[in-house]
């Protein structure tokens, strides 16, 4: 950040968190982002509110804490309404720009509501058993299998570009598999959710990374399908299952920039 | 890294469950960074530190790096037979351990080294502490 744009000391912006019903309200305890925690409160215009806490202009926003202030804050407004998350790190001037803010887009955002209404988002995060998955590779590619013999027991100074091309070809092979399982995954699980959002691995060897929308009452049986999804790979992909969460990876159809 | 937050799966589950913010700090990056409703530029304001956050968070993928170790890995790995395997097992061992998480992502490397310090912050939270309620005796 560059130095012009600091503001001076002591002015205070809104952090926004989401965009929910105006009959929701933050508990009294509630924390928001900052050293120490701003208080979360709402504020109304109607039938739509925007979770906001004060912060200081000056004050780096974005340590750990405040990320984790700012999901479980979501997170947990979405296991009682829905809610629009805003992009993490937006700050405003004031309540004028929050009214103005709902005033521009009110028939989006209750429109977004609606859709979301009695929804949460799981991830599906896997993977690969680095170990597990190279073995099995090698079991079946003769041409890896060939080229693990040249390097194994030799250094790297001795065979660096063997070591550099039997980890490429280990890198595809990870890549294709990624695809596949991805697919499988939508495939097994999807008939549960109100839709799906493919997210980017994070991870070489990341197995699948799926957003899924859940109606709350078909939570169990989604739940319960990637559990078997996760039992059919057991001992190749370490398989978590994240949530329920706010709609992170489905609220992209709702983004105002200019 | 584990967080007491993990619920409901069965011991001996496939499956690992993470509530809100249970998996980490790395967990929360990727969750929520680059998410979410952009409002219009004119009425935000700019905040320290946040450009910086969004750098880190760009992940590195396949490099040359990434195919030594996987190479590494196939060192390790005892699963072909032939030859005796003593000494030269040892050797790529010991190069395996001098260049083992050199070429961790920028990301996962700070994520390992600020981590601590998240799960204390949450540790001693009551899990309900945040959670808004909904007045459904007012609604519509």
């Amino acid at each position: 950040m560059t130095d012009e744009r600091k503001q001076p000391a002591g002015e205070t912006g809104l952090f926004l968190y989401g965009i929910m019903p105006s009959d929701v309200e933050p508990t009294p305890d509630a924390e928001g982002v900052g050293s120490p925690p701003g208080e979360v409160t709402a504020i109304r215009q109607g039938d739509l509110a925007v979770l906001v806490s004060e912060v200081g202009l000056e004050e780096p926003i974005g340590r750990p804490a405040d990320l984790t202030a700012y999901q479980r804050l979501l997170d947990a407004t979405a296991a009682v309404a829905p809610v629009l998350p805003v992009r993490f790190g937006t700050v405003v001037t004031g309540e004028d720009a929050v009214d103005d803010l709902l005033d521009a887009h009110h028939d989006r955002f209750a429109a977004a509501l609606a859709e979301l209404e009695d929804r949460v988002q799981y991830t599906v995060h896997g993977r690969f058993a680095e170990a597990e998955f190279i073995s099995g590779l090698l079991a079946q590619n003769p041409p890896a299998a060939a080229l693990a013999d040249q390097v194994r027991g030799r250094s790297e100074v001795e065979c660096r570009e063997e070591r550099i091309r039997l980890g490429e070809m280990i890198a595809q092979a990870v890549e294709l598999r990624r695809e596949a399982e991805n697919r499988d995954l939508v495939d097994a699980v999807g008939r549960y959710a109100v839709a799906n959002a493919a997210r980017p691995p994070s991870h070489e060897l990341d197995a699948v990374n799926v957003a899924f929308l859940v109606t709350t009452d078909d939570e169990d049986e989604f739940i319960q399908a990637v559990e078997d999804f996760a039992e059919r790979r057991r001992d190749l992909v370490r398989m978590r299952l994240l949530g329920p969460l706010a709609p992170y990876d489905f609220v992209s159809a709702h983004q105002l920039v200019d | 890294m584990t967080v007491a937050t993990t619920t409901g799966s069965q011991s001996g589950s496939a499956l690992e469950r993470s509530g809100s913010g249970g998996g980490g700090l790395a967990d929360v990056v990727e969750t929520v960074l680059d998410k979410g409703v952009v409002i219009d530029a004119q009425v935000s304001v700019a905040v320290v530190g946040i450009q910086l956050l969004e750098i880190n968070a760009r992940i590195v993928i396949a490099s040359v790096e990434t195919y030594l170790r996987f190479a590494e890995t196939v060192d390790r790995l005892s699963i072909t037979p032939k030859g005796t395997k003593g000494l030269p097992d040892m050797v790529g061992d010991a190069a395996g351990a001098a260049t083992k998480g050199k070429a961790v992502s920028g990301l996962s490397k700070a994520a390992q080294e600020i981590s601590g310090a998240v799960v204390d912050s949450l540790g001693d939270r009551d899990a309900d502490r945040e959670r808004p309620r909904r007045r459904r005796d007012e609604e519509r």
